[in-house]
């Protein structure tokens, strides 16, 4: 099965964020892995142990950045993401959670086709071809390519009965092997997607969702989407998920049918997967990684420019605004207040006060304070004082 | 979706029959902002049996209500409410759109906000109408200014001005339910929503027992930070020590003057983990932009330094004192009352003045 984890990004630092006009400039930035996304590959590990297949991570920013900040995921041989892909390209720079959900499923969707195409080309050259040495090149090439899974060409020991070697044997008819290539590439149109809750910069938490809807109408069908999912499970043929999810005081259980998206929250611990799925894991692996990722420019992923980026996105940010205007003050053993009622009173010919207890001790001429303070009317701000604003 | 566009919605979540606080505050956000415009606030209700719900919904703000009443909507199930409310945006074509931001105001806004290729702004503190002038996009009046923390020190302000509805999530804690009006009266309006099969069901919905904390409910919030690790000159300290001494100002509150007095703990105390916290301070008693936005009466940020990220869950408490031995830490910019001293030395202090302070009721 195809797993396409979703990965972003993020300032490695609050205090040293660059940004151009409300939009974070990523290229200048030290950057790591969203802290969330973390979960969303384990749950894709997860995914590959129990069904077998492929985690193809799908990113969106300056590769430059990105490339070498996805290096570690690939982790171990048998752990990690197999393939990375960077959407990057100037056009897609600034873009808010729509812009960016739209490259993200122009992205999805060319993962999902480059891996359907080469079950339709396998298909073709056994259809063309027949029984030929055509076939097992063809076969050979896409596998070396990391794009044929090991149920339809494999050169590992363990598998000897792939569809393309029982039929260069002989043991099946054209018909039959195009008949389970077909079924092979609607395997693959059950693909899962999974991704953080949120991104600690955005916060928004918005793009998991849209993805769903983007991908959606790209693929003309309808593809549901659980967020804050803390528990899930898939079924052994790998055509459904039940997903436990927590909406304010209720946990829900939502059954998907693939495929579907899922945004991981950080409540998530992966489930044991039982070892007698084994071989059908095996027969839905691919050979191995890619360790090297690929960049997708706008054009790769034949996306209308219009939607893309700072042009594309629907929002604009403004000027900012400073937090919390500095409340009247009374600062504990510090600040001059007055400690009774205080009824008006006339100094050096002008009036002053009343003056209400507890009122902080400004304008008033430094002679008047001085008696003030002399007849205990004014004196600091004390615990009793602080008590009674508080509790009186 | 330019043009004609009018009306503020606001969509409605209940719980047993009775709408809940988080979508009180936001009709509440949605009348501020319909009163500056001029215009309607529209409140949009998905279930089955809604109509006592659409009465509240009038009492508490909405001039009109548009519903959907049928056993399918019983359970929340968001495919079928996410077609079912841009069936309606794209027949009524609201100005702007209001959901809380929980869960599953999330939910729908943002998949809702893609589907009608407009902007979302989620987590706003503030909204405003203003007239916004772009150089590169021209001048648009009456604007919805959607105000939400940023990612650097303050808060941005983000419109959306070519799209409808203009689209924002309000952050629970930020805005006043409005007093209810039992004379008020408002439009109910039937809206008729083809069903369909969809590709995913509701197993099950299982309500989990209330929290333990009611943090946005307290009257009184007494939160811990980092500060509380260390005495004033510098020596480390058991933090289990500070919790305690929390604990009897919390219960010297609660018990004089009854008043809900809850815990609370900065991100960086929640994210230390600290043994001796151990079963003490978790994510639910954080407050901040990640964790729970907080308006009590009556707030005190103890060892706190006071980050953007806590001072925005935390801005509208009525008053605030603050305890930190740098005088220069963040919070104090904030707060009505700022201690400078060492914690474990004004504590004692502060439950001593509970206890002596008159006018108990």
């Amino acid at each position: 099965m195809l797993i396409i984890a979703l990965l972003k990004g993020v300032p490695a630092r609050t205090t040293q964020v660059a940004q151009i006009g409300g939009v974070l400039n990523r290229e200048v930035m030290d950057l790591v892995l969203n802290p969330h996304d973390s979960k969303a590959i384990e749950a894709a590990d997860f995914l590959k142990r129990r069904i077998g297949g492929k985690i193809i991570a799908l990113t969106m920013g300056p590769d430059m950045k990105l490339i070498p900040l996805m290096k570690p995921l690939y982790d171990a041989e048998v752990m990690g993401v197999d393939e990375e892909y960077v959407l990057s390209d100037k056009k897609m720079a600034g873009a808010d959670t729509w812009a960016t959900a739209y490259a993200v499923s122009l992205g999805a969707k060319k993962v999902l086709e480059m891996h359907t195409a080469p079950i339709d080309e396998m298909a073709e050259t056994i259809r063309k071809s027949g029984y030929s040495d055509a076939v097992k090149a063809k076969a050979a090439a896409l596998y070396q390519a990391n794009l044929l899974p090991n149920r339809v060409y494999s050169e590992l020991p363990s598998v000897r009965d792939s569809i393309v070697q029982r039929f260069l044997k002989g043991a099946i008819t054209v018909e039959q092997a195009v008949g389970e290539l077909a079924k092979v590439k609607e395997t693959l149109s059950r693909f899962i997607i999974v991704s953080g809750i949120k991104t600690t910069d955005g916060e928004t938490g918005s793009v998991g969702p849209q993805v769903a809807e983007g991908v959606s109408e790209l693929i003309g069908k309808i593809l549901p989407h659980a967020t804050y999912v803390e528990d899930f499970d898939i079924d052994d043929a790998a055509t459904k998920v039940v997903s436990e999810r927590r909406i304010g005081q209720l946990l829900q259980k939502l059954e998907m049918m693939l495929p579907a998206l899922l945004t991981i929250s950080t409540e998530y611990e992966p489930r044991e997967s039982p070892a007698a799925l084994q071989p059908e894991v095996r027969y839905n692996n691919y050979r191995g990684k890619i360790l090297q990722a690929k960049k997708w420019t706008a054009e790769d992923l034949a996306a209308d420019v219009q939607k893309l980026g700072l042009a594309g996105s629907p929002t604009i940010v403004g000027t900012g605004i400073d937090v919390g205007k500095p409340p009247i003050q009374k600062s504990l053993n510090h600040s001059l207040v007055f400690l009774k009622l205080v009824p008006q009173i006339e100094f050096e010919g002008k009036k002053y006060g009343p003056f209400e207890k507890g009122q902080l001790v400004t304008d008033i001429p430094e002679g008047l304070s001085t008696r003030f303070k002399k007849d205990g009317s004014v004196g600091v701000f004390g615990y009793d004082m602080l008590g009674e604003e508080l509790f009186g | 979706m330019t043009y004609e566009a009018k009306d503020v919605w606001v969509y409605l979540q209940y719980n047993e029959g009775v709408l809940t606080k988080d979508s009180l505050e936001t009709l509440a956000a949605g009348r501020r902002v319909a009163d500056k415009m001029k215009q309607k606030v529209v409140g949009i209700l998905l279930g089955e049996g809604v109509e006592p719900l659409a009465e509240q919904a009038v009492q508490y703000g909405a001039d009109e209500i548009l519903y959907v009443d049928s056993p399918a909507f019983r359970a929340y199930f968001n495919l079928r409410y996410i077609d079912a409310i841009f069936a309606m945006v794209k027949e009524r074509r609201p100005y702007a759109f209001l959901f809380a931001a929980n869960e599953l105001g999330k939910d729908l806004a943002a998949r809702i906000a893609y589907r009608a290729v407009t902007g979302l702004a989620t987590d706003n503190v503030q909204l405003e109408v203003e007239d916004y002038t772009n150089p590169a996009l021209g001048s648009f009046k009456d604007l919805l200014v959607q105000i939400r923390p940023d990612f650097g020190t303050r808060l941005a302000r983000i419109y959306t001005p070519r799209h409808r509805p203009q689209m924002a999530t309000v952050r629970p804690g930020n805005f006043t339910p409005l007093q209810p009006d039992p004379k008020r009266k408002g439009k109910l309006r039937e809206f008729e929503f083809e069903d369909h099969d969809y590709p995913a069901r509701v197993k099950e919905v299982v309500e989990l027992p209330p929290p333990e904390l009611d943090l946005s409910g307290a009257d009184v919030v007494i939160s811990l930070g980092l500060g509380i690790l260390k005495d004033g000159s510098g020596h480390p300290r058991n933090p289990r020590e500070a919790y305690r001494l929390a604990e009897q100002l919390r219960d010297a509150i609660q018990g004089k003057y009854h008043m809900k007095a809850v815990i609370g703990a900065s991100r960086a105390l929640v994210y230390a983990e600290i043994k001796e916290l151990e079963g003490l301070v978790s994510k639910a008693n954080q407050v901040g932009q990640t964790g729970t936005t907080v308006s009590p009466k009556l707030y005190f940020a103890l060892g706190i330094s006071g980050a953007l990220q806590h001072r925005v869950g935390m801005l509208r408490s009525g008053k605030v004192v603050a305890v930190n031995t740098d005088p220069n830490a963040p919070i104090f910019k904030i707060a009505h009352y700022p201690i400078v001293g060492d914690l474990y030395e004004e504590f004692p202090k502060l439950i001593e003045m509970v206890g002596r302070t008159g006018h108990a009721n």
